[in-house]
């Protein structure tokens, strides 16, 4: 899943230029029929590649800025860099692949595809991730998986503390230390079945599997009150 | 590095850079009243001044008057004499190495009136600002001098919710507050930390116990350069570093003004703290 340059991949010129500019070049090409696009010289620029409805891939040298491919629909994005906070926020489908760290709140609230983070994830990575996959192979910051709904984190590093707190579903992988679990969140037995599904992705993205992974779920008794409590519930409401 | 985030808060911007002083003498900036003739009120606190000690240099850039004297054992009453001048005049900065210049505008209006890119220290730390609560003007912008502690500076981004609380019991110790804006409350707690006898390290530590609400902010004196980072991971703080340098900005786009080459970044962990020490024999340009 690698991006590899080739006689067909277009270059844009990124080195002072500003997002808007940037992401219109890329629509332009897309429009054009581009399959390849590559925007040298990133500086941290924000908001890059969103908003992309098409199967393109984009290779993107250098760092980027806040929710870089957020909103996304169906690109291979590739950062040979960092990426700030947002990383890929609410995205559909596609994937997207940072070779360094990734500020907070990455992947956020994902519907769909796949997020490899290289390096480091920070704070709430996942949060509210509503589908989809998230592989970090370096440590996850405070409160990753922050109220997560569906999906799946893979973290091959260490997790900082509250990890999955007030998650609803999904489950999150951690081959690493945890430094404490979040409210409502457990430890369940690995099944073969889980790791199979750790091989498998991780082999995708070329990330060593075997790892000592510990499977966290919801404990799932934040929000699943019993029912003879329904009218203290709707007194409370 | 300022000019890249200007976006982010236009009313107005500083800088506390350290390092082009010389030891044994003191560097003061000082605000004078904009309203006021500036010639009368330059003379006014050269004559409060030369009452403690030998004024060798001053310069007046708008309302700023830059001085350096030579060093006084009892800071405390230099700070009082330059203040009794008049209500509006306030001791922006002092210290061997320390200088701050800040101003209602941009960054890039702050290097066209005081040619930042020409000084040259050991290390700097800068702020440019939107204002969401207090005033704007120049005692409200940063960084701020922790007032009272000789070269010490702080640059804040977020709120720290429990300032009027925390205000409330510094007032009532008899601790003067210059402006409205809860950033200033940083250098007070550091200064009254320092004076219960913590080493700054052990301050910036403990002000993540004693503070509430979001919070990255940094903090430097002539011998480090340090930052904290709220609990919560509220705020982002972003650092750069590299075998010729260390860098903290709030994006990384300031960090990737410093240089092309490659170099890591990351962001700063929730509830951390890290120093580093400062290099006193390399002076760059900033």
């Amino acid at each position: 899943m690698t991006i590899q340059k080739n006689h067909s991949t277009t270059q844009i010129e990124g080195h002072e230029k500003g997002s808007k500019e940037i992401n219109q070049q890329i629509k332009d090409l897309i429009k054009s029929g581009q399959e390849q696009i590559q925007v040298t010289g990133c500086q941290g620029q924000h908001n890059l590649a969103v908003g992309l409805l098409s199967k393109t891939s984009i290779l993107l040298e250098g760092s980027v800025g806040y929710y870089c491919g957020g909103l996304i629909d169906g690109p291979n994005i590739e950062i040979h860099g960092s990426a700030g906070w947002g990383l890929g926020e609410s995205m559909m489908s596609g994937t997207i692949r940072v070779r360094g760290n990734a500020s907070n709140s990455c992947a956020a609230s994902i519907r769909g595809g796949t997020v490899v983070v290289h390096g480091n994830a920070a704070a709430r990575a996942g949060i509210s991730m509503k589908g989809g996959l998230l592989i970090i192979e370096g440590d996850c910051g405070y409160m990753t998986g922050f109220m997560m709904q569906k999906g799946v984190i893979v973290v091959c590093g260490n997790a900082a503390s509250a990890l999955a707190d007030s998650m609803y579903e999904g489950c999150i992988y951690v081959a690493g230390s945890i430094q404490e679990l979040g409210n409502d969140a457990v430890i369940e037995e690995l099944q073969d079945s889980d790791q199979k599904f750790i091989e498998k992705n991780l082999k995708a993205w070329k990330i060593d599997p075997n790892l000592p992974f510990k499977k966290v779920i919801s404990g799932k008794k934040l929000w699943n009150f019993d029912k003879r409590e329904i009218n203290l519930w709707k007194e409370a409401l | 590095m300022l000019s890249a985030l200007a976006r982010r808060g236009p009313d107005s911007a500083g800088l506390a850079t350290f390092g082009t002083s010389n030891n044994s003498r003191l560097v003061l900036c000082i605000k004078l009243d904009e309203k006021e003739n500036l010639e009368d009120q330059t003379a006014n606190v050269l004559e409060k001044i030369n009452v403690l000690t030998h004024v060798h240099e001053q310069l007046t850039t708008k309302e700023y008057l830059r001085l350096v004297v030579e060093s006084v054992e009892d800071s405390d009453a230099l700070i009082a004499q330059v203040e009794s001048t008049a209500k509006e005049v306030e001791l922006v900065s002092l210290g061997t190495q320390l200088e701050i210049i800040k101003q209602v505008g941009s960054p890039d209006s702050l290097e066209r009136h005081y040619g930042i890119r020409s000084k040259s220290g050991t290390h700097a730390i800068g702020h440019t600002r939107l204002s969401t609560e207090s005033r704007v003007d120049l005692s409200h912008s940063q960084p701020f001098w922790a007032h009272g502690v000789a070269d010490l500076a702080t640059a804040h981004n977020g709120h720290i919710t429990n300032y009027h609380k925390l205000r409330r019991q510094y007032e009532q110790r008899g601790i003067r507050f210059y402006t409205e804006n809860d950033s200033e409350i940083i250098g007070i707690y550091l200064r009254d930390q320092m004076e219960q006898g913590s080493s700054l390290e052990e301050a910036l530590w403990a002000s993540l116990e004693d503070f509430d609400g979001s919070f990255s902010y940094l903090a430097a004196n002539n011998h480090c350069l340090a930052y904290v980072k709220d609990p919560f991971a509220l705020k982002p703080l972003m650092v750069g570093e590299s075998e010729e340098f260390v860098a903290l900005a709030t994006e990384e786009i300031a960090l990737r003004k410093i240089s092309r080459k490659p170099f890591e970044v990351w962001e700063a962990p929730a509830q951390h703290v890290q120093l580093w020490s400062v290099p006193t024999h390399t002076q760059e340009t900033f």
